[in-house]
């Protein structure tokens, strides 16, 4: 026998439609462009909508507590009322509750050692208990906080806040202020940034009475019912909402990114991406399609049944699909390692990528659909013509 | 006769189209077709052929009389049943080969292979297989651009031949070809009919063809004018 053929993995369908696209080289070239173009767009924008949210709930979700009493009426951590300091006695005497801790969040103003002014958020954390953070501290060490004046801030916000080194002193609400550790990643949605420090300090930076914080953040009993113990504060305070520290994570990234537009505008970008993927990949295969019309009356022709032709078409979009997604997602991974050091992070869990990957399969198998429409119109007769 | 005809034709008639634009294709054609013959069709243009072609091939629902494959009716058959007898029963040769440009020629073969169920490896033997019967063993590797016309319809033939389908149409196989190739070509549908007692139906112009035929069909207007058996002259 002359020439055996070289083996080669790809047989029927999938030769046909590897064929198929990779025939017309450039068209091939827009559709993977199209589908990276469009996963690019949805990663990027899911993925900052995810990072908002994480910035807008993250003191609520490394407090480590298990419920939040919070002034009645609160809709998120950065904005709220106060709290009189004989709710955290009452709130210890309900059954189940094992330690009350107060933390404080109060706006203040940080004028910077050349002198410009900053708004910031002043945290006032329990030093004992440290609920409420700092956490992923770089340098320096929580404990440091004991000492009258210490502050310790983000990594990404020493530049805004004019303050180089460890030891830099500024003033806050014209008290003086020294850095004592440095945070990194802690970022904050209203652009004040966090200023942790011990409640003591916090109290007397602000203009908090003593007595007074912003939130009581429950720890429960080994063993004790969430949801019974959280009924019983709400009706032993009165005045008072208490919130699962999930719940309350969720209330306040609804509401940032709710009032603020930010969630809808980031998901309307999201799904303009999905559609410029769709009409991308439908007009690239339909082209294909259209041209080889003649092939698949042929094939229609000696016997082939619709669903070969149609599998024909959903292989070229999946293929299309594969490798616009990885490559797309590549460059999203690309972006989320450069807005790592931004103040806006696009962050990509693994969830999201499966998502991304479901939103590449819809708007290929979308792609898919108009072709797949025009061959079962295909008349196999038109091969005598 | 103890088995059933290839084909048979009951009172078939096509009429495309309505009402005052209606054409009748074909009227009134009865025949049959038996294994291993080689039925030539003749006839003017637009006299039926590539109707009556289509209709023996299941591509072509008739809107008159009856079609029987292999004895089976072919009667209220839904466009995929009738896909599923084309790829069991019948293989088509077409004028202008039909190939996948995009495909090598024993990849050509090995899709008609494919949609018949066989495994990768044995698509592959039974295109080589195929096309080193057809002699095109040293071109298997070939894109059809890079063959010669009457190397095309070889494979195109090879195509045909997979899967061993017990009837063969074939719509001017030799009319883009030159005479001596045409012949070649034909002659080869002849040893297959002989050899594998399939039954080959050919439209042709080509008067060379005639001698390798045992019976020639002459449609004129929808009708079968003429049907006669001829005495195949094996010298040539
Ligand atoms: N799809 C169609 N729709 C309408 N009319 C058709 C169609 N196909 C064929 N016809 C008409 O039916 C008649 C028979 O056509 P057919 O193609 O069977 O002729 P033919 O004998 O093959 O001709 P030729 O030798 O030119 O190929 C012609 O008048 C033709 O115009
Ligand atoms: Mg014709």
């Amino acid at each position: 026998m002359a020439g055996t053929p070289p083996r080669h993995p790809l047989h029927g369908t999938t030769l046909l439609a590897w064929r198929n696209l990779t025939h017309d080289r450039p068209r091939f070239v827009v559709t993977l462009i199209g589908v990276v173009f469009a996963v690019l767009l949805m990663g990027v924008e899911l993925g900052l909508l995810v990072g908002f949210a994480r910035t807008t709930s993250g003191i609520v979700d490394h407090s480590g507590a298990d419920l939040w009493i919070v002034p009645a009426g609160t809709t998120n951590v950065d904005i709220a009322g106060r709290l009189d300091e004989r709710r955290r006695f009452q709130a210890l005497a309900v059954p189940g509750v094992a330690a009350v801790d107060p933390l404080m969040m109060q706006f203040g103003f940080w004028k910077k050692p050349d002198g410009g002014n900053e708004s910031v958020a002043l945290v006032g954390v329990d030093i004992a208990s440290r609920r409420g953070g700092p956490w992923n501290l770089v340098e320096g060490r929580v404990e440091d906080l004991q000492q009258q004046d210490a502050v310790i801030i983000d990594r990404l916000y020493a530049a805004k806040l004019g303050v180089q080194r460890l030891g830099d002193t500024i003033e806050i609400n014209a008290k003086r202020a020294r850095v004592v550790g440095f945070t990194q990643g802690l970022r904050t949605f209203t652009q004040s940034p966090y200023v942790f420090m011990t409640h003591r300090n916090a109290l007397a930076y602000s203009n908090y009475r003593p007595d007074q914080t912003t939130y009581l953040l429950v720890t429960l009993a080994p063993g004790a019912d969430a949801e019974g113990v959280r009924r019983a504060i709400r009706e032993r305070l009165v005045t008072v909402d208490v919130w699962h520290t999930a719940a309350f994570a969720r209330q306040a990234q609804k509401y940032w990114l709710i009032t603020t537009g930010a969630g809808s505008a980031l998901l309307l970008s999201a799904l303009l991406g999905l559609v410029v993927g769709v009409v991308i990949v439908g007009q690239t295969l339909y082209a294909t399609t259209v041209d080889r019309l003649p092939e698949y009356a042929t094939l229609r022709a000696i016997g082939a049944p619709a669903g070969y032709l149609n599998r024909v078409i959903l292989k070229q979009a999946g293929i299309s699909a594969a490798l616009g997604f990885g490559v797309g997602t590549l460059a999203v991974y690309a972006v989320v390692a450069i807005t790592a050091f931004g103040n806006v992070a696009v962050i990509m869990p693994a969830w999201l990528v499966l998502v991304l990957a479901l939103l590449t399969v819809v708007m290929c198998a979308f792609g898919a659909l108009i072709s797949i429409r025009r061959l079962v119109r295909i008349d196999p007769t038109s091969v005598f013509a | 006769m103890s088995a059933a005809p290839t084909v048979r034709l009951e009172g078939v008639g096509v009429t495309y189209g309505e009402g005052a634009a209606a054409l009748r294709a074909l009227a009134g054609v009865t025949l049959d077709i038996a294994a291993g013959e080689v039925t030539l069709l003749l006839g003017p243009s637009g006299s039926g052929k590539t109707t009556l072609l289509q209709v023996m091939g299941c591509l072509l629902r008739p809107t008159h009389g009856r079609v029987q494959l292999f004895g089976r009716a072919l009667d209220g058959a839904t466009p995929e049943a009738l896909a599923a007898l084309r790829l069991a029963h019948v293989g088509f040769v077409f004028q202008h080969y039909n190939l996948f440009p995009t495909l090598r020629a024993w990849e050509n073969v090995a899709i008609a292979l494919d949609l018949k169920g066989r495994t990768p490896p044995a698509q592959r033997e039974e295109a080589m297989a195929l096309l080193d019967r057809l002699g095109l063993g040293d071109r298997a590797t070939h894109f059809p651009s890079e063959l010669s016309g009457g190397q095309k319809q070889r494979v195109a033939i090879a195509r045909a031949l997979a899967g061993t389908p017990g009837l063969i149409l074939a719509d001017e196989p030799t009319a883009a070809l030159d005479s001596r190739t045409g012949q070649g070509v034909v002659a080869t549908l002849r040893e297959l009919a002989t050899r594998e007692g399939c039954a080959v139906v050919i439209v042709s112009h080509d008067p060379r063809v005639e001698p390798f035929a045992d019976r020639v069909l002459h449609l004129e207007d929808g009708r079968v004018l003429d049907d006669r058996r001829v005495r195949r002259d094996e010298a040539s």
